[in-house]
């Protein structure tokens, strides 16, 4: 009958949330008690310098384009030696979902994820984070590319003496 | 008549003592709701403010009185100001009629543990628990929103569809009893409960107070997943905290009732009367927020169909079944 | 006109197109570099081949090289020749350099988008990369050889279309090189074109370097200000700074090309000095401010000096939109002149090369490119119009016969030289043009006295009918201003000026020589360039720049254009603020950008004149431009 089947299902019902009120809770006591993040856990967005010491980030707009709730804003200027960086680089973290989408989509692995979740600002415009706060001292989590070396377009080292790069050709030269 | 001046001294001291006992219970269990529905969920609930969170009751309070009072443009000013108080009041007289104990003799006098013994218990605790939803319809209509009044509106449905079998499934208890006063009805059940002859009585009862609590599975005026908060969407600050508090109130009350009509009210071996009564009225409040926790929300349909089609000619069959009886049993 | 089945659409194409365009007229898009609509085929980058199923050629085929013919069933989709395009592209970018996210051409590069399209995602070749070293070409575009993928474009646009003769194709097989023999700036001035045309980021512009990405940028369709020709272009900005000028299709126009000076022209907009706030006697204050100064100040004029004391002076470079409301400002503030042009020579020479040209025989640039014959006379289309200059080439290019009457100038393509116009044999021609001038010669009495000649009632459309007439005016809107004065009876401030009478000038976008101003009391300037008069005036009001607003031009041969809001009004945000970044404040307007299309202030001087309110600035005849798309041909005035 199904009066009696739905008394039953009722009846299963009770009991397990009965059973559940002695479970131990899973709740973890944060501030005091804290979790260790894994390394790949997506949270605070660092700008990280090549094994050289150079600004990884070229302001290619990549990541802003890739941002899907458009939270990061950049200049881009031209430095010494035709260096391409950015003069100005800004992420609104009241605004980012950390969906990691920006550091997939760096070209040059300057933009990173780490696991520091602890960024809360009682005003809201503290939350909109400048490249000064952006640039760490290091290279992240890949700490042997400096994309630079293989671009072609100088910069770190003479021209056509990059890692994939053949001497610059002599036009004038008559050799086949 | 003429009262003796203990007479009303006793009277006013048992109001403040119901007073505060009922308005603490309430608070305490709000309280005891999130930490049960914290265990079932696997949490740990509030256990911050005070030992075990024990003082989270008064820091909400302080809360609810400190937060903006806030009134939608368009509302109904008086309307959406007294709708809060038309909910709670009405939950709170009710318990005048409850009887919490046994008689106590003092200073000569024997005192009812009862605010007043009417001997139309039974009838006041119907007519007021019909008001008590023109706190919820007003709230709703004078809040000018649409979530508020479509809340109010199932209030209403639902009050109509439950009221009627809550009314029916008493009537035994009536016949049991043969009277309407409270304290009549609890000492004919001195030797055994009226659940033991009334069971599906209680269950209509039971079924019927859960939804007059506006409690899950039967909170559709609320609804947070559909309605927001439904009727009361617009308030804020106290006037919402007196909303909140009507409804624990109301299952104090209505637990007690249930207590006296089926349980046996203070009736209980060894223990006293008191603790009795309170330990039946806790059991109650204790199943209302276990099925909160477990259960899902009803169908609005659904509900006026369970009401209509099933609880109600259940009711009835059930006073003709007990009426064949009495007349058998002479 | 051959039919054939592209992936099983049946096409009809014109004689002679390849089934490449052939394709794209149905919307199958074929990967190539080489070809380009405007310089044809070449066959070097063999990326857009093709299957021939059936027909007369069979096989994996050009389609760019290849002309369409009759019963040609063509797949673009066949195994065969998607493999050939991926692989042609693999190898053109096996010497490629990994530096996209440096690149400015990145997002709007043809190399970006057919690699992909075409199926080579991921790079396979790990050997070296051959480099060349760059060149210093101008301060207008930069040069990055490695990029490159030989496609010729480049050097087929600079010597063959434009004909410059310094910068060309160097080297031989894997080194092929596209520069000039040694550092130097181009020399056409043409050369900005090499960004538009070469596919990849070899040649990009200067201006916008490192500036912005395609998918940030701000842009509409507009029209160059820079000469009376009015060619089509896309104005980039980005964070209020005008970035770079791109050329836009326009085919009786510019065709696809435009020249540097209209190209290279940020600076004008980004200046940080032009006027962006109301000033009165020299002190900054809001627009409503300004606005009562100013009708204070005609009232007091009319107080002083009776009626009759104010001008209301326009100019050859003011839009439509405004130049059309001078009338009835000129009515509501009871002033004593409306004049759309400075000089009396100008004015006079101006109305009558509109004259001229009302005979409904005007000349597109197209009709240029198209002619057989072509006279040049007392103009200088190198420096008063640089694509006529273009135009006439291709016209040479194929074989027309280009005159001089006179000399003095360059031509970018060879030329005859004729004392009169009796000296060119117009008479042979099948579709000939003469091209005249109005900027300080006797070009436009000359012609239409030579024209009284050969044809007495020319005015009345009774030109010969394979002669067409092109003026190269002074501004890109004399056509209109020429038209209004001629229609509201205005005259040149310069006679308007000569009795003494005026003593009051609104200026609206107008360049007034300072000796003109002598006698004037008051001077009110509407404008957005930091001109001498603006310097001289007691009360300015800033307007928007032609990239700011959405207005109209009337270009020399009578088509009306309408250019659209590109960017908002407001100082750049390069070099704003705190060095680093631009501050952390929320505000509605941004600095400097009070400004208002010239139109608007005018409208808001004729209502606190007392006038009526003008919400529409294009009403009574110029009605039916106001839905005037921006994206199309435009709409001929003398047409209606
Ligand atoms: S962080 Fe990476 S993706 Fe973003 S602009 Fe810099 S280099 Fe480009
Ligand atoms: S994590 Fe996601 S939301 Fe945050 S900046 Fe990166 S792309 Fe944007
Ligand atoms: S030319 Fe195109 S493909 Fe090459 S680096 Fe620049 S953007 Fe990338
Ligand atoms: S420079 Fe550009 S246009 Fe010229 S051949 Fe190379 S890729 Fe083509």
């Amino acid at each position: 009958m199904r009066i009696l089947s739905d008394i039953a299902a009722i009846m299963t019902g009770m009991w397990i949330t009965w059973k559940h009120m002695f479970r131990r809770p899973v709740t973890v006591q944060y501030p005091e008690e804290k979790r260790q993040p894994y390394p790949r856990y997506r949270a605070r967005i660092v700008l990280t310098r090549d094994p050289d010491g150079g600004e990884r980030c070229v302001a290619c707009q990549l990541c802003s384009a890739a941002c899907p709730v458009d939270c990061i804003t950049m200049q881009s200027a031209e430095g010494d030696n035709g260096r391409r960086f950015a003069e100005w680089f800004r992420i609104n973290f009241s605004r980012c979902i950390f969906c990691g989408l920006c550091a997939e989509a760096c070209p040059t692995l300057a933009i990173q994820m780490t696991p520091d979740f602890e960024i809360c600002k009682r005003d809201v415009m503290d939350l909109i984070y400048e490249k000064e706060e952006l640039l760490i001292d290091g290279c992240g989590k890949s700490p042997d590319y400096n994309f630079y070396r293989h671009a072609g377009i100088g910069v770190t080292q003479p021209r056509g003496t990059g890692v994939e790069e053949m001497p610059p050709v002599d036009v004038r030269g008559l050799m086949p | 008549m003429i009262y003796d001046p203990i007479d009303i001294a006793l009277i006013l001291t048992k109001i403040a003592l119901v007073f505060f006992v009922i308005l603490t219970l309430a608070a305490y269990l709000v309280f005891a709701e999130r930490k049960v529905l914290a265990w079932i969920q696997d949490r740990k609930g509030p256990n911050r403010v005070g030992p075990f969170g024990l003082l989270q009751p008064l820091a909400d309070l302080i809360k609810l009185l400190t937060k903006e009072d806030f009134r939608p443009i368009g509302a109904d000013k008086w309307l959406f100001y007294l709708a809060p108080a038309m909910a709670a009041v009405p939950a709170i007289m009710i318990f005048a009629v409850i009887p919490f104990g046994a008689p106590l003799v003092l200073f000569g006098h024997t005192v009812q543990l009862q605010v007043s013994d009417l001997n139309v218990g039974l009838l006041l605790f119907m007519a007021l628990s019909s008001i008590a939803v023109y706190g919820v319809a007003l709230g709703g209509w004078a809040s000018n929103s649409k979530y508020a009044l479509l809340g109010s509106i199932r209030g209403l449905a639902q009050l109509i569809s439950y009221e009627l079998s809550m009314g029916l499934s008493l009537v035994p208890v009536v016949m049991l009893a043969r009277s309407f006063r409270l304290s009549d009805i609890v000492d004919a059940q001195s030797g055994c409960w009226f659940i033991v002859y009334q069971p599906l009585a209680f269950m209509i009862f039971l079924i019927s107070i859960a939804a007059e609590c506006k409690r899950i599975p039967f909170d559709l005026p609320e609804a947070e997943g559909e309605l927001v908060a439904g009727f009361h969407t617009e308030y804020s600050g106290m006037r919402f905290g007196l909303f909140f508090v009507g409804e624990y109130i109301n299952i104090v009350v209505l637990g007690g009732l249930a207590a006296t009509f089926f349980l046996g009210g203070w009736h209980g071996p060894f223990l006293p009367p008191v603790v009795w009564f309170a330990g039946k009225v806790l059991a109650f409040a204790f199943l209302f927020i276990w099925m909160r926790g477990t259960l899902p929300r009803l169908r609005y349909d659904q509900l006026m169909h369970f009401g209509w089609k099933i609880l109600t000619p259940l009711a009835l069959l059930n006073i003709l079944a007990t009426g064949w009886w009495l007349v058998l049993r002479g | 006109m051959p039919k054939l089945i592209i992936d099983d659409i049946a096409v009809e194409v014109a004689d002679g197109s390849t089934v490449l365009e052939a394709a794209q007229s149905v919307d199958i898009p074929i990967p190539h570099f080489c070809w380009h609509p405007a310089l044809g085929k070449a066959g070097a980058c063999r990326v857009c081949a093709v299957k021939m199923l059936e027909g007369p050629v069979k096989g994996i085929q050009m389609s760019c090289m290849l002309p369409a013919q009759e019963g040609m069933v063509v797949s673009t989709t066949d195994p065969e020749a998607v493999a050939m395009r991926r692989n042609v592209i693999e190898w053109l970018m096996i010497n490629h350099p990994h530096d996209c996210p440096v690149c400015d051409e990145g997002g709007e590069c043809q190399l970006q988008d057919f690699t992909i399209a075409g199926g080579h995602g991921i790079r396979r070749y790990t050997g070296k990369k051959r480099t060349h070293v760059n060149q210093y070409i101008g301060p207008d575009i930069e040069h990055e050889m490695n990029r490159c993928i030989q496609c010729y474009r480049c050097v087929r646009f600079y010597q063959e279309y434009a004909g410059g003769c310094d910068f060309g194709v160097m080297g031989s097989a894997g080194r092929v090189y596209y520069g000039r023999f040694q550092d130097g700036r181009l020399e056409s001035p043409f050369s900005g074109n090499l960004v538009d045309i070469c596919p990849t980021g070899v040649f990009t512009d200067k201006r916008a370097r490192f500036r912005a990405r395609y998918w940030d940028y701000d842009m509409a369709p507009s029209i160059c200000p820079h000469c009376s020709l009015g060619c089509n272009i896309t104005p980039v900005a980005r964070y209020r700074e005008l970035l770079k000028i791109v050329a836009r299709r326009n085919d009786p126009v510019n065709g696809w090309f435009i020249c540097d000076r209209g190209r290279f022209a940020n600076d004008e907009v980004n200046e940080r000095q032009r006027p962006r706030s109301p000033e009165v006697d020299g002190r900054e204050t809001t627009y409503d401010e300004a606005l009562e100064a100013l009708l204070l100040r005609v009232g007091e004029a009319e107080e002083l000096y009776g009626p009759g004391s104010m001008a209301i002076v326009g100019s050859s470079r003011l839009a439509l939109e405004a130049a059309a409301l001078l009338p009835q400002l000129a009515q509501s503030s009871a002033a004593g002149a409306l004049c759309y042009f400075t000089l009396q020579a100008e004015g006079d020479r101006t109305l009558a090369a509109y004259e001229l040209l009302s005979a409904g025989k005007s000349a597109s640039l197209n009709d240029v490119r198209e002619s057989d014959c072509i006279v040049i006379l007392d103009c200088d289309p190198l420096q008063d119009a640089p694509m006529m200059a273009l135009a006439l080439r291709q016209a040479w290019r194929s074989g027309a016969g280009v005159y001089l009457v006179g000399g003095g100038i360059e031509l970018p393509c060879e030329f005859t030289r004729v004392a009169t116009l009796d000296a060119v044999p117009l008479a042979e021609a099948k579709r000939s043009v003469i091209i005249y001038g109005t900027k300080g010669y006797n070009g436009v009495t000359t012609v239409a006295s030579w024209l009284t000649g050969i044809a007495p009632n020319f005015t009345k459309g009774g030109l010969p009918g394979n002669l067409k007439l092109a003026c190269l005016f002074p501004g890109p809107n004399s056509f209109a201003a020429a038209l209004l004065s001629r229609e509201h009876g205005a005259v040149s401030l310069e006679e308007a000026l000569a009795d003494g009478g005026i003593k009051g000038i609104i200026a609206v976008e107008a360049d007034i020589p300072e000796q003109l101003l002598e006698g004037v009391r008051f001077v009110a300037v509407l404008d957005w360039r930091k001109t001498a008069t603006v310097q001289a005036a007691q009360i300015v009001i800033p307007t928007t720049a032609w990239v700011e607003m959405d207005g109209t031009y009337i270009n020399n041969e009578g088509r009306s254009q309408r250019f659209k809001k590109v960017m908002n009004p407001g100082v750049p945000v390069k070099g704003e603020g705190p060095p680093l970044h631009p501050p952390h404040i929320h505000r509605s307007v941004a600095p400097g950008g009070e400004a208002r299309p010239a139109w608007q202030v005018v409208a808001g001087i004729i209502e606190g004149l007392g006038g009526e309110r003008i919400t529409e600035p294009l009403s009574g005849q110029w009605e039916y431009l106001r839905e005037l798309d921006a994206e199309s041909r435009g709409v001929m005035i003398n047409d209606l």
